[in-house]
């Protein structure tokens, strides 16, 4: 895997030696139960053949193998993103069906990608761990066991990647900082931050929503047992019926949409445009004024093209994205919880004036003025806090943190406007890096971040209003890159591995190119999530 | 030995032309032998386009014709204008779009405080050390040099503009109630912070959000402040279409003349009030802030040359009060440019302005106010008065310059300011 001059030998030795940890804690009998078939890809440029291995590690995580006939000699890793840690019950209201906890192994990013890297030559392995939720440990073990295997199995691959998608991209940044040897190069994408980090995003606009609109939401605090998941399921409604209303009151009346009936707040609050409130939270939250629909920029043809995009548009994009992100609090407060034996969420001391900052004055217009802003956070203030326990939170800071320990080779990608894993959580990797760099932890020269930006304009108008996607914009929204950007990236990475260096500033400039979207900029430095601020 | 030498003098040399290779190319990016490439965000469509959608294209005019007759030592000017929407996500993408895509070599005429705000920060202006000039913005923020270290604002601050109209309002209408309609953001923080420096208190504000004014809420607020007796004051400090909103509202309540109307600078251009449907017997007497000359004033030698301009090279087109406020800005450029000598570099273009600004020739009636400690353009202000023609003449017949500052200074009267010349030609030959 190393080249054999004497400092690159001591890097090989170590590597070595971790491997052999890994070959001795791993029993033979790993992949046992492994089944291979020999499978066929059609392609545009003609066919692809390779043999698929599916198996159970000694752990119990299943996995999967896909090696090309051609194979050019790198192994890609892949380390999927977050799953439901409990299934959830079919919803005829909402027309939504069971969702069973998904185990089964993840190769890539999507099939699109898999296929083309095979096409490309490129094994590819992956795994899906046997716990799921916020299982960055589990993950990382089990990306581990799959790379291990995939080596007992196949001699002839010489350079592995390790790539993954929010909290898979985590996970490749976990492994690679704390097994460099085992790996040549890494590929995190629109990598998660910190539990705590995206628990406190996400949870500060789940309690914005409990207190300001629907205060029947419980938010944290689940009770243990089937108590504690059919609170959980009974927040899921109330947040989908909160938001579901104050979509509806904006359609109705978009310039003054009124408060949901559920909310306690007191009548000259409820006097300011809920969607003024919903802006605010998502500022305050650190939620993405871009959403899937809504670019921030553009209205309806004519006068109202201004309001539109000032007042309007970024609210609404607030409110398509915070949907997703009060969901993903619900089921992610309710799994750390169960993990961490407490509640972990808090907000006991969280100055919210202090979160909004200049946004306050910055996004004005959205806020329906700054008075309003500051009626609303003087509310907030007065609002009783949810205050974590210690015990609980720092079992989730036992957990793997980033340090920015780089050893290999690692190139980033990531969204300027994802919802989800936003853009600061790069920049987090990359502020840490520069602090190893400087404490003498880790070398110049092992990290480039490639950030994605969708179009500058992209909402679209219909006689109704604006026209949602059926395609996922690309550039925001969660982990919504192209096939092409992910193959940009990883061809890439494959070179980084076999050369040890990330590529030049010109060479990235060059393969980028073509894309619209990507761009590299050491410049371009995105807020860092509210928790780190 | 020595051999080596010359070896290593050969490495050093090769090192520092290396190591100062990349500052340099960012002191002349976007300046070649041949042009100098500069860039605007501001808004051309919506309702803000209709306000001031004009200033981009009056700047391009003006750069037309100086490039026409020579351009800037030698160089062609070219603008590249993006538009912006007037919206905080649209300002940052037309920002990061002008320096890192168009690789201009300053921003100039940036409009809106809170676009601005958000475009000067997505483009890393500060660390690209982008010049930044002449914001079209009183936000009194700008002239932070910490937060906005490559900033130079054209505007005076909303606070001095403020204090002025606190000034006017209290030797001319003593004893009327005084009512202000403000936009809630900065801009109008700003004023309120003015205001409030100059002791005056309103007997009841009405704060708005940017877009949030239309002609029912205007009718709302006139209709709570009707019966107030004697010919109340109505301070407006917001943008055009506000302004419209609140005139508009008043025509049909039939109280356009039951109050005093003092508009800001920022939403007072009667063409533009005119050109939205605002009766001419409306905006007659309406007050007005301003540091400009009126538009329409074809005796005004600055004004004449820029309509000269304005007929060649932008043909058909109206020139108003935003047409003369883009041109005036092109030409504060060009001498900016001139200044900074035919060795063009970012630095040496920001350095210019701070020690020859304050002396361009420049449209403004009041005296311009660059300096080393200060990045604000404007320092001061007249009072006109619009009359049913959209003629702004000066209030009381006779033409007063107020100075002041953002602060608690006093506002007084500058008696001894004289403008600049009008260079020849409208061609400005500093140096």
């Amino acid at each position: 895997m190393k080249n054999t001059n004497l400092k690159k030998g001591f890097v090989a030795l170590i590597a070595s030696t971790l491997v052999a940890v890994f070959t001795v804690a791993i029993p033979s009998s790993a992949s046992a139960a492994e089944t291979c078939t020999k499978e066929y890809l059609t392609t545009v440029s003609g066919g692809v053949d390779f043999t698929k291995c599916v198996g159970t590690d000694v752990n119990g995580s299943k996995y999967e193998i896909r090696m090309p006939a051609k194979f050019n000699g790198t192994l890609f890793t892949y380390a999927h993103g977050i799953r439901y840690g409990v299934a959830l019950p079919a919803n005829p209201a909402a027309g939504t069906p069971a969702v069973p906890i998904n185990y089964e192994p993840e190769v890539a990013p999507t099939e699109a990608v898999a296929q083309s890297m095979l096409a490309a030559g490129y094994a590819l392995a992956g795994s899906g761990a046997t716990s799921q939720g916020w299982n960055l440990t589990e993950l990382t073990d089990a990306t581990l066991q799959v790379l291990q295997i995939a080596r007992d199995k196949y001699s002839k691959i010489s350079k592995v990647v390790a790539w993954g998608n929010s909290l898979g991209g985590l996970t490749t940044q976990a492994l690679s900082e704390q097994f460099s040897g085992a790996i040549d190069a890494a590929l995190p994408m629109c990598m998660a931050d910190s539990a705590q980090a995206e628990i406190t995003m996400a949870g500060d606009f789940l309690w914005g929503l409990k207190v300001l609109f629907n205060p029947a939401i419980k938010g944290t605090g689940y009770s243990a047992g089937q108590t504690g998941y059919i609170e959980m399921l009974g927040d899921l409604a109330q947040v989908r019926a909160t938001l579901t209303e104050i979509r509806t009151a904006i359609i109705a009346d978009p310039l003054r949409p009124k408060w949901p009936t559920t909310s306690t707040a007191p009548a000259n609050l409820q006097a300011i445009p809920v969607r003024a409130a919903v802006m605010l939270l998502g500022l305050v939250s650190g939620i993405s004024t871009q959403s899937n629909t809504y670019d921030g920029v553009a209205g309806p043809p004519g006068a109202s093209e201004t309001t539109f995009g000032a007042a309007l548009s970024p609210a609404l994009a607030v409110l398509e994205n915070g949907a997703e992100a009060a969901g993903l609090a619900v089921l992610a407060n309710y799994d750390m919880e169960r993990r961490a034996s407490g509640v972990v969420f808090d907000n006991s001391t969280t100055n919210y004036s202090t979160r909004l900052g200049t946004a306050g004055t910055t996004y004005a217009a959205a806020l329906s003025g700054l008075d309003a802003a500051r009626g609303i956070l003087l509310y907030l203030s007065a609002m009783p806090r949810v205050k974590s326990d210690p015990a609980a939170v720092a079992t989730l800071n036992s957990i793997y943190q980033i340090q920015g320990k780089i050893e290999v080779p690692t190139i980033a990608l990531s969204a300027t406007s994802d919802h989800i894993t936003p853009a600061g959580a790069a920049q987090y990797l990359i502020n840490q890096y520069n602090d190893a760099i400087d404490n003498g932890k880790a070398k110049a020269g092992k990290l480039v971040v490639i950030w994605n930006k969708p179009p500058n304009e992209y909402t679209k108008f219909g006689a109704s209003g604006a026209i949602t996607p059926t395609v996922p914009t690309n550039g925001v929204g969660h982990c919504t890159f192209t096939t092409a950007q992910v193959m940009t990236v990883a061809k890439m990475a494959a070179t980084a591995a076999k050369t040890g260096k990330i590529p030049s500033s010109t060479a990235v400039k060059a393969a980028i190119k073509s894309d619209e979207n990507l761009f590299v900029n050491p410049n371009y430095k995105p807020d860092l999530l509210k928790f780190r601020q | 030995m020595k051999r080596l030498s010359i070896v290593s003098a050969v490495i050093a040399t090769g090192a520092m032309v290396l190591s100062t290779l990349p500052a340099q190319a960012a002191q002349t990016t976007g300046v070649t032998a041949n042009e100098i490439k500069l860039g605007i965000s501001s808004p051309t469509s919506g309702s803000a386009g209709l306000v001031y959608g004009n200033v981009p294209g009056a700047m391009k005019a003006y750069f037309d014709y100086i490039n026409a007759n020579g351009g800037v030592n030698g160089r062609k000017i070219k603008l590249v204008h993006r538009n912006d929407k007037y919206t905080v996500r649209g300002a940052a993408t037309s920002t990061f779009d002008l320096v890192y895509e168009d690789n201009v070599f300053a921003v100039v005429g940036a409009l809106g405080t809170a676009t601005h705000q958000s475009g000067y920060k997505a483009a890393s202006m500060a660390v690209e050390n982008v010049p930044d000039l002449f914001v079209n913005s009183g936000w009194s923020g700008f002239n932070d040099k910490v937060a906005y270290p490559t900033t130079f604002m054209l505007l005076p601050t909303y606070a001095m503009e403020a204090k002025v109209m606190a000034k006017v309002v209290k030797d001319n209408f003593p004893g009327q109630a005084t009512f202000l309609v403000a936009q809630n953001d900065e801009f109008g923080d700003d004023a309120r912070a003015g205001f409030g420096a100059a002791s005056h208190k309103f007997t009841r504000e009405f704060p708005y959000p940017q877009g949030g004014m239309d002609i029912a809420t205007a009718r709302t607020i006139l209709e709570a402040i009707k019966a107030v007796p004697g010919k109340p004051v109505v301070v407006l400090f917001g943008t055009g279409d506000a302004t419209v909103a609140m005139l508009k509202a008043a025509e049909e309540l039939s109280l356009t003349k039951k109050f005093t109307w003092l508009a800001g600078s920022v939403g007072a251009d009667a063409n533009t009030l005119l050109a939205l449907k605002v009766k001419p017997e409306t905006i007659d007497g309406v007050l007005s802030a301003s540091f400009m000359p009126d538009a329409k004033d074809l005796t005004d030698p600055y004004v004449k040359q820029f309509v000269a301009i304005n007929t060649k090279y932008r043909k058909g087109k109206a020139f108003d009060n935003y047409v003369l406020a883009g041109m005036n800005s092109a030409m504060l450029t060009v001498q900016a440019l001139r200044a900074a000598g035919p060795n063009l570099t970012r630095d040496g273009l920001m350095k210019a302005i701070e020690t020859k600004g304050s002396k361009f020739a420049s449209a403004g009636l009041v005296p311009l106010g660059y300096s080393a400690t200060s990045r604000i353009g404007y320092n001061g202000y007249w009072v006109s008065q619009i009359n049913a023609k959209g003629e702004g003449k000066p209030y009381g017949g006779k033409l007063v310059i107020y100075t002041t500052d953002s602060g608690a200074g006093a506002v007084t009267e500058n008696k001894t300011f004289v403008r600049p010349t009008m260079p020849k030609n409208g061609i400005p030959t500093n140096k």
